[in-house]
C-alpha cells in the first residue's frame, strides 16, 4: 500500500551567501586537496571568477541555509534514528564562487510510503543575485521501518 | 570505455566524521554519537552519505575541470563506518548533447578494501 503522507508540507525560501572559509572548511572536512578550493588566486589563474564551490557543497549551504537536520525532521514527522540519504542529483548550471549570495526555493518533488519504507524527494532550484537559475539540487531521504515504527 | 584514474582515499577516521558534520552543518548524531548510533541498531556511527558523494566528487574534478561539470547523480547503496578505506574508479561511457553543448558521459563508484560498493553514480561533462 502506497499513501502520500504530509503532502501539503511546504519549504521555506532561504538565502546564503557563500564565504571562503566555509569552502575551505568543507573541502578539509573531504580531504580534497584541490588548491581552487583553497586559493583565490589559483582559482582565477584556473578561470573562476573566486574560489569555486566544490560539487558537494550545497550539502552546506542547505544545512546551513536553514533547511537543517532537526528542522526536517519535525517538518516530516520523521523519527531521527531511521533516517538515511538513498540518492542525490546536482544539475549545474551556472558558476557558483566565494562571495555569491543564492536564493534557494525548495519544495517537496515526492513523498510516500512502500514497502514499510518512506521515500521524501526535495527539490531546490538555486539562483544568483542577477536572478540566474545557477544550480539545481534532488534529494530523497528514506525512513526505514515507516512513521509508525517504534 | 576508458578508465580514470583510481583514487585513494585514507581510512575514515571518528574525527574525520565530526569535522564533516561541522563543515556541512549536518548534525544528525547517527554520524558522530556512537551510543546514538547503536540505538538506531547500526552497531556504532555510520559516515555522511554527503561525504561519501563529496570523495567522489573530488575525484570528478580531478579528471576534468570542475568549471565543465553540468551534472552528478549518485545513489547510496551501504553505509560506510568508521575505520573503512575507501577508492573511487571512474570511467568515460560516451558523449551526448545536451542544452546546445557536447556532454561527456560517465560513471563513477566508490568502493571500500573489500570490494563492496558504496555509492554508484553518473556525471556529465561540457566538453
Amino acid at each position: 500500500m502506497e499513501s502520500l503522507l504530509k503532502a501539503d508540507v511546504k519549504l521555506k525560501p532561504f538565502q546564503f551567501t557563500i564565504e571562503r572559509g566555509k569552502i575551505k572548511e568543507f573541502a578539509m572536512a573531504i580531504g580534497d586537496k584541490n588548491p581552487i578550493y583553497y586559493d583565490a588566486d589559483t582559482a582565477r589563474k584556473e578561470g573562476y571568477r573566486d574560489i569555486p564551490i566544490p560539487p558537494t557543497f550545497p550539502t552546506a549551504i542547505e544545512m546551513w541555509g536553514g533547511m537543517d537536520f532537526e528542522t526536517l525532521i519535525e517538518l516530516f514527522g520523521l523519527n531521527p534514528l531511521k533516517v538515511l540519504h538513498g540518492g542525490q542529483e546536482y544539475c549545474y548550471m551556472g558558476e557558483i564562487c566565494a562571495g555569491d549570495t543564492v536564493t534557494a526555493a525548495p519544495k517537496v518533488i515526492s513523498s510516500f510510503e512502500k514497502r514499510n519504507l518512506r521515500f521524501i524527494t526535495i527539490g531546490i532550484q538555486y539562483i544568483n543575485s542577477d536572478g540566474k537559475d545557477v544550480l539545481y539540487s534532488e534529494s530523497t531521504i528514506i525512513e526505514r521501518g515507516g512513521s509508525k515504527n517504534e | 570505455m576508458s578508465e580514470l584514474k583510481m583514487i585513494h582515499k585514507p581510512e575514515i577516521t571518528h574525527t574525520q566524521l565530526v569535522k564533516y558534520a561541522g563543515a556541512s552543518g549536518d548534525f544528525n548524531p547517527i554520524h558522530t554519537v556512537v551510543p546514538v548510533g547503536e540505538k538506531a541498531g547500526l552497531d556504532g556511527v555510520i559516515a555522511h552519505g554527503m561525504l561519501i558523494m563529496g570523495m567522489a566528487g573530488e575525484a570528478l574534478a580531478e579528471w576534468f575541470p570542475r568549471k565543465d561539470l553540468r551534472r552528478f547523480k549518485v545513489r547510496f547503496s551501504k553505509m560506510t563506518r568508521p575505520g573503512e578505506k575507501l577508492t573511487i574508479e571512474g570511467r568515460v561511457t560516451g558523449e551526448k548533447w545536451e542544452d546546445n553543448e557536447k556532454r561527456l558521459t560517465g560513471e563513477v563508484s566508490v568502493k571500500n578494501e573489500a570490494g563492496e560498493q558504496k555509492l554508484s553514480g553518473r556525471f556529465e561533462f561540457k566538453i
